[in-house]
């Protein structure tokens, strides 16, 4: 990679140190904090989109399960927590591998739709199985003093959480971006362009597209993890539809053409989303406006905002020497 | 042996039988032309060889190996190839990285050869979508090409071509046919491409084989015109 | 036993008869209308206060005009002016209002649940099968027989009900043949939501008013059309009737896994035939 490439990735990973060195209010590294959470989680569901070209309105199910497996299974003490973390990731992709096995067949609305089947089962089955789950009560999780050679603390304290889930969300960032330009990404990219003719070169199709729904999981996964180690609780309502289409929101609003589209979406609406509920109890429809007008009039998202409006500006630069004559 | 052969093929669309107890022998290294009037059953048949098609009756055999249960993805990888009467390529993929798809999957060879070869050089980093019609055909073409399949199957190569991009077509066509002694089974509408490549032509009409031979004795067979004229009234 | 069959019903109408709009609307512009929870939601709340003033019967029909005249609204608006794009824009966009119809319910209704009193006339009890059942839910199922009688005989008898299953098979060659597919589709939502919302009404007096209404029969309305096969009305039916049983008598026998399993049916039979039970067709 390139010097400015690095440096660039360098400087990015380094805002989050320096916010939560810079302010010294709780609040706002919190809100920072919470905000990578979900930015994290509207990168798997971006990813997806990109990727497969298929919407997800479950992926909260992926946010939500690992946090409940956290929950039961600490309690146990099974093996090193750090490795639960992995295991609970690494299930909750897998699981996601055998949907995707089953659902990537089916094609667009009904896709969508069947997301939304899963998403609701997970949903039910939290609030049902009362045994398990604690039910509308949620779980709290029972973390143990250190973790990841940290003290605990460090994950529940807003500055402590912001640098590690800023951190973890550069690298995610990184990974999409490689993931992205790789054989598997342009595989599934074709595909979604182009199923048949993907076949027709050679390949196999449904196992590449369920491999990339197992990833945009394990990535929403991973958001999951720091928001249920920061909150230490996890309820049916992080696994509701709702919650889904937030995420599939914050994706769309930053665009998922760019692999960073949805972190800005994510940023943005959440920080919208925070100003505005002290202004208005207004904030769904503005948020249903946005998701508005961006689906009809900037469908590139705010990722596409800077390259249109240059766009712009260049094609008005090219007018003045008729209109200034 | 040949390097295909259709045996007994009979493909029902419901009631109506697209395809009738077809039987075809193209030789290795052949170029055949498969013509007749609209509704024949030719793309039917060349779906049927391709893997595209589900539901039918009979066996593909290529050099001696049935392959009538092979997915469409196997079969490319054992060198039967298609190219597509509409256009099917991948619109938001660049130019290079659609071939180099093809290429890495097929074993195709350096990408920046393909695109000299297949004259898209100048287009490598354009979108596929934002081409121009023939240079689509081109790629498309070409995606079907890499790898240097052993049998060829084009569905209407030169549809939509001016009647320069068709001769060059032909040209190319013949061409790289006998560089690397591909078998070639073509479906064409367009005649001077046809009478211009073709080491022989087979007529269907009505899903069965209703002449074969050299082009000289097809154009002047009597029931071909008719079959030709026939449909048309 | 009968009497959960009865209840199975209740739900299964009632279902349907929202279901039923969401199936034309997709059957005849191919729109998946994420808004459709909410336009029975606006029907159950605006039938609800026009009732303090109208009684139950003028709540009604006042939910049904409003309805209309939205489904009006919003083929015009939003239906007819992206019908040339992809169908996810549009799905996204009617996302997006049901979003700003949450937000108006609560702001004019707020959070809180609200119930709704039967009209008087159909408030009591029957014996049945030796229990007693509430009369009400018989008029929901009769309400959700009659819907479906009607708009079976409007489909398969009108002329209008012709285009509309025309316009559903191809709706390139109905305009050939000159229909008028805009006027049928400015039609066809109008009656769809017109019918979402006057669902609303009749089953606020059962489910009671609050704002997340409008996602619970959404989820349940597109397991219905999807299952049922996407456009199809007597897939749609069925599926209805069948899901509003598992409800019912999934609660009886095995109350934790029966809200999986209109899920695990949807997966089922989506994977089996992604087409839906009846394929597309009206």
């Amino acid at each position: 990679m390139s010097a400015t490439r690095f440096f660039g990735w360098a400087g990015l990973a380094a805002i989050g140190p320096l916010v939560a060195w810079l302010t010294p209010s709780l609040l706002t590294q919190s809100l920072v904090a919470q905000a990578t959470f979900l930015a994290i989680f509207a990168l798997g569901v971006g990813l997806l989109l990109r990727q497969n070209g298929t919407v997800s309105f479950g992926h909260a199910a992926f946010f939500g399960l690992p946090g409940y497996m956290l929950g039961a299974l600490l309690p146990l003490k099974l093996m090193p927590v750090e490795l639960l973390i992995c295991a609970a990731v690494l299930l909750t992709a897998g699981a996601a591998f055998v949907i995707g096995l089953v659902i990537v067949r089916v094609h667009g609305i009904a896709f969508g739709m069947l997301t939304l089947a899963v998403g609701q089962a997970v949903y039910e089955a939290a609030t049902r199985m009362r045994g398990l789950t604690g039910g509308n009560d949620g779980l709290s999780l029972r973390l143990p003093p250190h973790l990841f050679g940290l003290s605990i603390k460090t994950f529940q304290q807003p500055g402590g959480m912001l640098i590690v889930s800023w951190l973890v969300m550069v690298a995610v960032l990184a990974l999409v971006s490689v993931l992205g330009a790789s054989r598997l990404g342009v595989l599934t990219e074709a595909i979604r362009d182009n199923e048949e003719r993907v076949r027709f070169l050679g390949y196999r199709t449904l196992l590449p597209r369920a491999a990339m729904f197992a990833i945009s999981a394990a990535v929403t996964a991973i958001g999951g993890v720091l928001f249920s180690l920061y909150n230490a609780f996890i309820s049916p309502d992080t696994v509701h539809w709702t919650a889904s289409g937030s995420a599939l929101i914050m994706a769309i609003l930053g665009g998922s053409g760019a692999f960073w589209g949805p972190v800005e979406g994510a940023f943005v609406y959440f920080f919208v989303k925070d100003l505005l509920s002290g202004y208005t109890t207004h904030w769904l429809s503005i948020i249903g406006m946005a998701l508005i007008v961006t689906t009809v009039a900037f469908p590139a998202g705010l990722a596409g905002l800077l390259p249109w409006l240059r766009k712009l500006i260049e094609s008005r630069q090219g007018e003045d020497p008729v209109a200034s004559s | 042996m040949p390097a295909l052969e259709v045996k007994n093929v009979t493909k029902f669309y419901g009631g109506f039988a697209a395809l009738n107890g077809v039987n075809l022998q193209v030789e290795a290294g052949e170029i055949r032309a498969l013509i007749g009037p609209n509704g024949a059953g030719k793309s039917t048949l060349i779906d049927v060889i391709s893997g595209r098609a589900s539901k039918w009756t009979g066996q593909v055999h290529l050099f001696d190996r049935n392959i009538s249960q092979l997915r469409a993805s196997q079969r490319r990888l054992i060198g039967l190839s298609r190219s597509f009467q509409r256009t099917s390529i991948f619109p938001n993929l660049t130019v290079r990285a659609q071939l180099r798809l093809a290429a890495e999957r097929v074993g195709g060879g350096d990408t920046e050869s393909l695109l000299e070869e297949f004259g898209l050089a100048t287009l490598a980093d354009s979108a596929g979508g934002a081409i121009a019609y023939g240079d689509q055909r081109r790629l498309d073409l070409a995606l079907a090409l890499i790898g240097q399949p052993s049998v060829l199957l084009l569905d209407e190569p030169a549809a939509g071509l001016t009647f320069e991009e068709s001769k060059l077509l032909a040209q190319r066509l013949r061409s790289l046919a006998q560089r690397w002694n591909v078998t070639v089974l073509l479906v064409e509408h367009d005649m001077e491409v046809v009478f211009s490549i073709a080491d022989k032509i087979t007529v269907l009409q009505l899903g069965a084989v209703l002449a074969e031979g050299p082009p000289d004795e097809i154009r002047r067979d009597r029931s071909v015109v008719e079959a030709y004229l026939g449909s048309a009234a | 036993m009968a009497i959960q069959l009865l209840n199975g019903l209740v739900y299964g109408a009632l279902l349907f008869t929202v279901a039923s709009g969401l199936a034309l609307m997709f059957g005849l512009r191919r729109i998946v209308n994420f808004a459709h929870g909410s336009l029975y939601m606006l029907g159950a709340y605006i039938g609800y206060s026009a009732s303090a003033v109208l009684g139950f019967w003028g709540g009604l029909i006042a939910a049904a005009a409003c309805l209309a005249l939205v489904g009006l609204l919003l083929d015009s608006v939003v239906f007819r002016p992206l019908q040339r794009r992809d169908p996810l824009t549009t799905l996204l966009v009617t996302f997006g209002l049901a979003l700003i119809a949450e937000d108006l319910v609560l702001t004019v209704w707020g959070k809180d649940t609200l119930s709704f009193a039967a009209p008087s006339v159909l408030a009591g009890d029957w014996s049945l099968f030796g229990t007693s059942f509430p009369v009400y839910r018989v008029a929901m199922i009769g309400f959700g027989a009659l819907a479906a009688l009607g708009l079976l005989l409007w489909l398969r008898l009108s002329r209008v009900g012709l285009f509309v299953r025309a316009a559903s098979q191809d709706p390139v060659i109905a305009a050939v043949q000159g229909i008028n597919t805009d006027r049928v589709s400015a039609l066809v939502v109008a009656i769809s939501a017109s019918l979402a919302g006057v669902s609303g009404v009749v089953a606020a007096p059962l489910l009671s008013l609050a704002p997340n209404m409008a996602g619970d029969i959404l989820v349940d309305s597109f397991i219905v059309v999807v299952v049922g096969g996407l456009g199809s009305m007597g897939g749609a039916f069925v599926t209805a009737i069948v899901l509003g049983q598992i409800n019912v008598l999934g609660v009886v026998f095995m109350p934790e896994l029966t809200s999986l399993l209109p899920f695990l049916l949807m997966i089922a039979v989506l994977v089996w035939k992604p087409a839906g039970l009846a394929g597309e067709r009206v």
